[in-house]
């Protein structure tokens, strides 16, 4: 038992002294053929799946309209573009693992997952709301007291209302649809995420009149696209993919097709978040 | 390119209280569910040799329905299903109050008293026939030939396949997470939200179920040894 244990002790070090296969993202993307992506089926209208069958996205037509064509660009070879499902809570491992290359959905930039991986210009802007039936007593962040709170294991709302208001009761689940169940049969009393994915799940929803979405912005949530650490020759494809497709007008293409007024989930671009994404684009 | 381990976070910060709190949760609905699919199992697993033929039936209709529903779907039931059967103010009662731990106890329970009552009508089938009758030629009724003969012995002899199914059970509690009960993997996927230590977290939730499931199969060891019957049951390793 004792010999076992070391081997196992051993072995473990061993893995971990070992850079595994020093190979830079855009050599493994030459070699493959295959850029990788982790996104999502279920976050309209980011990642999900749609009526027809078809995993579609604003995130991953970024990834194949934008950023797919300058890294061709750069390698001189065309490549493919391969879908893979993630959620908070296997989107970094599925990158540190080399599993995908690129989390392309709506994960939010935050200090400590910088620690863990590189983040990609902000692509899109939000903060977090609530989702209630209409005429709930919830209104805002300073109505959830004692409440029953929804919201979803691994995102960065659980953790803010934990640390603002420790007296709501916080229920975590590990996806939307089941968090949205929880609403519709009242085990809770508002559902939490970033407004937009909110507005999204509201379009869907079979009776859309009868929710609503409450609150003022109670946090600032830039989704970025992630990437493994410390492999700079890739995330300036990545950046130069969304600042080519901000500048070109791609961009608001491909906003006006998923959030225009006929798009799937309708959510103007305010003028100061127009003004944002300018800003990131550095010249040429 | 390689990943910056950093052990620190699992003790710094609220870590270690996150992680006491999930093992104190997966223990917890783990030791109901247990007691549950112990008291259920041992029933219906009796009620599928005693010879009488509804009772027969009664608990192969429970043993075939619950053990071939994946437990996924048991925690769905339990929890979006049983509660709105109930009247407003008692579901309003129970959200309050954990029903999510509850419906994730009895999914646990339930599914695993399935798969008990197998292994235990295994144990009982396995005693030879004479053992019963002797009992009823002795004067004893049916019940108490089971209550003071056949069930005893049968319990002895399914310790190693019962520690198995325990063990299961534990493990299987981390799917009560998916109706946001709070257990041991619910926190190690806390700690990686918040510090973005995935393998780390991840490590520690596997050693601490390591912990406990080598503790359990001891203690299921211990049971074995003690209460072997001298002569009866060939001796355990």
């Amino acid at each position: 038992m004792k010999r076992l244990l070391s081997t196992l002790v051993a072995l473990t070090l061993l893995a971990a002294a070992v850079p595994v296969f020093a190979e830079t993202t855009l050599e493994k993307i030459g070699r493959t053929g295959t850029l990788t992506i982790g996104t999502r089926r279920g976050s309209p209208p980011f990642g999900f799946v749609n009526k027809s069958n078809e995993w579609v996205g604003f995130s991953i037509d970024l990834v194949e309209q934008a950023i797919k064509p300058v890294i061709e660009r750069k390698l001189g070879k065309s490549i493919k573009v391969e879908k893979k499902e993630s959620t908070p809570a296997t989107r970094i491992p599925l990158l540190t693992s080399n599993a995908v290359d690129l989390i392309a959905e709506t994960m939010t930039d935050t200090r400590p997952r910088r620690e863990s991986v590189d983040f990609s210009l902000t692509f899109f802007v939000t903060g977090a709301q609530f989702l209630v039936k209409k005429g709930s007593p919830i209104h805002g962040i300073q109505d959830i007291a004692g409440k029953r709170i929804a919201a979803q294991q691994g995102s960065t709302n659980a953790r803010i209302i934990r640390e603002r208001v420790p007296g709501a009761q916080l229920r975590e689940f590990p996806d939307q649809p089941a968090a949205f169940q929880a609403l519709a049969q009242g085990q809770v009393d508002a559902y939490t995420n970033d407004g937009i994915q909110l507005a999204g799940l509201k379009a869907k929803a079979p009776n859309s009149a009868e929710w609503e979405i409450v609150g003022d912005f109670y946090s600032y949530e830039p989704y970025g696209m992630a990437m493994r650490k410390n492999d700079s020759d890739f995330r300036q494809v990545v950046n130069v993919g969304l600042m080519e497709a901000i500048e070109s007008g791609k961009y608001a293409e491909l906003y006006e097709k998923w959030f225009g007024p006929k798009g799937e989930v309708p959510y103007p671009l305010t003028p100061e978040n127009k003004r944002f994404l300018q800003m990131q684009v550095a010249p040429k | 390119m390689s990943y910056q381990f950093q052990w620190s976070v699992l003790w710094s910060g609220q870590s270690g209280s996150w992680l006491l709190q999930g093992v104190l949760t997966t223990l917890g609905i783990s030791a109901l569910a247990w007691i549950l699919a112990a008291a259920l199992g041992t029933l219906s697993g009796a009620l599928r040799t005693v010879p009488w033929r509804p009772l027969r039936a009664a608990a192969v209709v429970y043993v075939e329905f619950f053990r071939n529903v994946p437990l996924l779907v048991w925690m769905f039931f339990w929890y979006f299903g049983v509660p709105p059967l109930l009247p407003r103010p008692v579901q309003d009662w129970l959200f309050n109050h954990g029903a999510e731990f509850w419906a994730g106890m009895f999914a646990l329970g339930v599914y695993h008293g399935a798969r008990m009552s197998e292994v235990i009508r295994s144990g009982i089938q396995s005693i030879p026939r004479t053992q019963f009758e002797a009992s009823v030629a002795m004067g004893l009724t049916t019940f108490q030939a089971y209550r003071l003969v056949i069930v005893p012995i049968a319990l002895r002899l399914i310790v190693p396949p019962a520690t198995n199914e325990s063990l299961n059970l534990l493990k299987n509690s981390s799917v009560a997470l998916t109706i946001s009960v709070a257990e041991l993997t619910f926190q190690t996927r806390q700690i990686e939200t918040y510090t973005a230590k995935a393998i780390e977290a991840l490590t520690a939730g596997t050693l601490i179920y390591l912990v406990l499931c080598v503790s359990i199969a001891a203690v299921m060891a211990w049971v074995e040894r003690r209460f072997r019957i001298p002569g009866l049951i060939a001796r355990g390793g």
